[in-house]
């Protein structure tokens, strides 16, 4: 009977060891399939960032992607990031960094030009406006209606000159840097041929004032 | 003043016979310049001569416009006036057919200028003086008091124009200008 219980514990210990043997086994050969199975996905992985990139860099570069600049630096950033050892992607980088220099460049030098013309635009009208208060009296007291409304536009407009004799130039041509004048006169004839002829067909070309900021010179140019 | 002016204009077109763009050295946009201020010069005389002879502008105001139109005559310069009743064609100085223009005795007037165009394009003369001929149609119309018109013709009238370069001082620098003065205005037809 004591034999057989011995019998009985050993055949016990046998199974278990064996157990903890196969445990052990099995376990070692399943953490070596691991590995080998991450190195595939990893180099899968790499692969499809390289055909990503060279996809995403050469659509950059053809100009087919529908990206914004920002977008196309961000994407060439995110790229580069991946520090990919392969030869093609590097130099598609490099072309690529290139053309997004340039572009930024051009845009850069666009968004200059525009400032520039913006600005130019806002000098012109204000330049075309500032004398907007003579041109106004002028264009009024052709079109006044009758003698005594041209006469009270005239005496309004009078309070812009220093005198009555202010002499008022008027360019008939304009070639080379050269200007033809008609017969000089003075703002009081000027205004008076306004509202004798009914009719205004200059425009307010240069204007002198004086320390009082009245007008003591004025040059028109035929329209 | 009269006879001068038109042997001048006559003689001049006859010797040079040539337009000014071939013979000196204006570009053909500033002798249009010229050409066109020339025009708005006779077109401005037309306005003034509607303002004096009509009846409601005021008498001081006319006087005004008289001055006006004058300076765009020549010294001496004559205006000729005609009329359906006589074939003779009367020559005043401007400055006195513009007043007795002021004074006629109708209770309205009426005085159009039209067709205003050039028969003789400005020519440089040897002096550098251009000179040329603008032709004018003037319609005139006079009425009673009750309104009914009592006489009316048209004149056809040759204006000789004369441009001169010239030269002044304006605020401390020389300007060039060109100073058209008109010559005599001759009464070529009168016509009801």
């Amino acid at each position: 009977m004591m034999k057989k219980q011995s019998l009985l514990q050993t055949l016990k210990q046998f199974t278990l060891v064996l157990m903890i043997a196969l445990v052990s086994l099995g376990g070692a050969t399943g953490c070596k399939s691991k590995k080998k199975l991450a190195q595939e996905q990893a180099a899968a992985e790499y692969a499809s960032k390289v055909e990503l990139a060279k996809k995403d860099l050469n659509s950059i570069l053809d100009g087919t992607a529908a990206w914004s600049l920002a977008e196309k630096e961000q994407r060439f950033q995110t790229i580069k990031s991946w520090n990919l050892e392969d030869t093609e992607v590097q130099s598609l980088l490099d072309k690529v960094e290139d053309k997004l220099a340039r572009e930024k460049a051009d845009l850069e030098r666009k968004a200059e030009e525009e400032r520039l013309r913006k600005e130019e635009e806002a000098r012109l009208k204000a330049e075309a406006n500032k004398y907007d208060a003579v041109e106004n009296y002028f264009r009024s007291i052709a079109a006044a209606p009758d003698q005594a409304t041209a006469n009270e536009k005239i005496a309004g407009a009078m309070q812009l000159f220093a005198t009555p004799d202010v002499p008022v130039l008027i360019i008939i041509s304009q070639a080379g840097g050269f200007n033809d004048y008609d017969r000089p006169t003075t703002i009081s004839k000027y205004l008076d041929y306004l509202k004798d002829q009914k009719i205004y067909n200059n425009r307010v070309q240069q204007v002198k004032y004086d320390a009082n900021k009245r007008i003591t010179e004025l040059e028109l140019i035929k329209k | 003043m009269r006879k001068i002016s038109t042997i001048m204009a006559v003689v001049f077109s006859l010797m040079t016979g040539y337009s000014v763009q071939a013979q000196d050295d204006i570009s053909p946009e500033r002798k249009q310049a010229i050409d066109s201020l020339a025009l708005e010069k006779v077109r401005d005389l037309s306005k003034y001569v509607s303002i004096i002879g009509n009846k409601s502008t005021p008498w001081s105001e006319a006087n005004r416009v008289i001055d006006r139109a004058e300076e765009l005559f020549m010294a001496g310069a004559e205006m000729g006036v005609s009329s359906l009743a006589s074939p003779e064609v009367k020559y005043y100085n401007v400055r006195q057919y513009f007043e007795r223009l002021m004074r006629l005795n109708y209770d309205r007037v009426e005085i159009e200028w039209f067709k205003i165009e050039y028969v003789s394009d400005l020519q440089r003369q040897p002096d550098g003086t251009y000179v040329g001929v603008i032709t004018i149609f003037q319609k005139f119309s006079a009425y009673d008091k009750e309104g009914g018109l009592v006489y009316e013709d048209t004149t056809k009238k040759d204006i000789t124009v004369y441009v001169k370069r010239k030269e002044t001082q304006i605020g401390g620098r020389i300007i060039g200008f060109w100073d058209v003065l008109l010559g005599d205005i001759r009464v070529k037809e009168t016509s009801k």
